[in-house]
């Protein structure tokens, strides 16, 4: 084989390892999100809310993925606002004086919503949340597991959006 | 309430009790040397043990909680959770301190000390007692006497802004004046409780209050009138024309409207049909027609419509 094929060969081989882990990464940061309305009440929600609120969570959770990986508040404006966006800037300044990182991978989230007020002005969820959950010391891991979480979530609309006012881990419900 | 020990791990082995890290590390030596099998088992008699580390499952918000270690020598203490992440050298065999500020947000907190290898716990902080409601009213104007009107929903916090997933009972009480609309205790579920009723029979301010022991949140709701009810008009001939007027327009259980309330008058002579809106003021609304020949007036607010009115052409 000439030196020239062993080059293609090899380069081919690099720009799909590439691509691959493109890929993973993306799937990564991509939260997989599942809502069940079926128990919600005592407002019926829409099939417009409900694609709203999908959508909207999905965001929130790969921008607070971002903001505790990269140390950086900037992506929870918007998604986030309250007490939910306070602790998680806490979280990121905290991590940020003290050299540490969180990483949120893989994450699969169940949605059930149980309470829809009557006017439409909010909504609780129940997330069962599984994702492979790093904690980092810079550049060394010092906790790697895959968790099951069980967050409380307090939604509510705002102008062109869902967004959490509340995000809450309990043990269960 | 106190937990086992969680292995962490850094390697992104899952997470399992210690106890099944230990078989699990005892499985893999059978095919070694004796040697090697000696060692393993003075590392789970000694190294490992070391490592070991407690904390209550379970701390209320804004309170203190201690981790137990035990073992010797020195380690990195790491605490993740919401609102916090810290990073301390810690001595095994010590309690570690965690300070109620470090525990004020409800939410799971992971423990972890790293010597060789890293142990970990999870604790989870539970809101403390209620000391705070938000308390959401709808809407804040509402016709007399409808069904399903008036809603509320009540949160029930605590001082550190979690919301309390245990139930409570929240009060709801309504009184428009003097008289009691409505009086109900419900108990929270998921942290929340709420109420929809019908609103009363007189126009005027309703207080809708929610009451968790001491606490109290009020809001107000404006029950105003209903449809008008026999929608009456009088006219005069003036030197600009025709001036029309309404009686006190009031709904059928002699709530007055609200001003703003607009009424239409319309007006039908020989060259045809024209209209004018004019809002309720003080009870009556009042409009200016221009016309010097005979014509018919009539009056409508809503669905209702009011009487007809023949005036006369100009002498």
């Amino acid at each position: 084989m000439k030196i020239s094929q062993l080059a293609r060969a090899g380069f081919l081989v690099i720009a799909g390892l590439l691509l691959s882990a493109l890929s993973m990464r993306a799937a990564d940061s991509s939260p997989v999100v599942q809502l069940n309305t079926s128990k919600a009440g005592p407002r019926q929600i829409e099939s417009l809310t409900e694609r709203g609120i999908l959508r909207d969570y999905r965001f929130a959770w790969t921008s607070l993925a971002q903001a505790l990986e990269f140390n950086t508040v900037d992506p929870l404006d918007g998604p986030f606002v309250g007490d939910a966006k306070k602790w998680i800037t806490d979280s990121v300044n905290s991590q940020k004086s003290s050299g540490l990182s969180t990483r949120h991978s893989d994450q699969n989230h169940k949605l059930e919503a149980v309470f829809y007020a009557p006017e439409g002005d909010v909504i609780e969820l129940h997330d069962t949340a599984e994702y492979q959950l790093q904690l980092l010391d810079g550049s060394k891991t010092v906790y790697d597991a895959h968790v099951v979480m069980h967050y409380v979530v307090l939604m509510t609309p705002a102008a062109d959006r869902w967004v959490i006012r509340q995000l809450q881990a309990v043990p269960q419900f | 309430m106190w937990s086992s020990t969680n292995t962490a791990l850094a390697n992104r082995e899952p997470v399992g009790r210690e106890f099944n890290g230990r078989v699990a590390r005892v499985s893999k030596l059978r095919h070694s040397r004796p040697f090697v099998h000696v060692a393993a088992l003075l590392c789970l008699l000694s190294v490992c043990a070391a490592q070991k580390i407690q904390a209550p499952t379970s701390v209320t918000a804004g309170e203190d909680a201690t981790i137990s270690t035990i073992g010797s020598g020195t380690a990195t203490f790491y605490l993740f959770g919401p609102g916090v992440a810290s990073k301390q050298d810690v001595r095994l065999g010590a309690d570690i301190h965690l300070a109620a500020k470090d525990l004020q947000n409800a939410g799971a907190y992971t423990a972890v000390i790293c010597g060789d290898p890293c142990r970990s716990t999870n604790i989870y902080v539970v809101a403390s007692k209620t000391s705070g409601l938000t308390f959401l009213v709808h809407p804040s104007r509402v016709p007399v006497g409808q069904t399903d009107a008036v809603s509320g929903v009540a949160f029930p916090f605590d001082q550190f802004h979690n919301l309390v997933l245990a139930p409570v009972s929240v009060d709801f009480q309504l009184t428009a004046g003097a008289s009691s609309l409505m009086s109900r205790a419900i108990h929270s579920e998921n942290g929340v409780a709420w109420f929809r009723t019908a609103s009363g029979k007189s126009a005027g301010p309703l207080q809708v209050v929610a009451t968790v022991g001491a606490l109290r949140a009020a809001r107000a709701v404006q029950q105003v009138a209903f449809e008008p009810c026999n929608l009456r008009i009088k006219g005069q001939r003036t030197s600009k024309g025709i001036m029309v007027e309404t009686e006190p327009v009031k709904d059928c259980a002699g709530n007055p409207l609200p001003d703003g309330t607009i009424v239409t008058f319309s007006a039908s002579d020989a060259n045809g049909k024209s209209t004018v809106d004019a809002p309720v003021k003080q009870g009556v609304a009042r409009a200016q027609l221009e016309a010097s020949d005979s014509m018919i007036v009539s009056a409508a607010s809503g669905v209702v419509t009011g009487n007809e009115l023949r005036i006369g052409a100009r002498p």
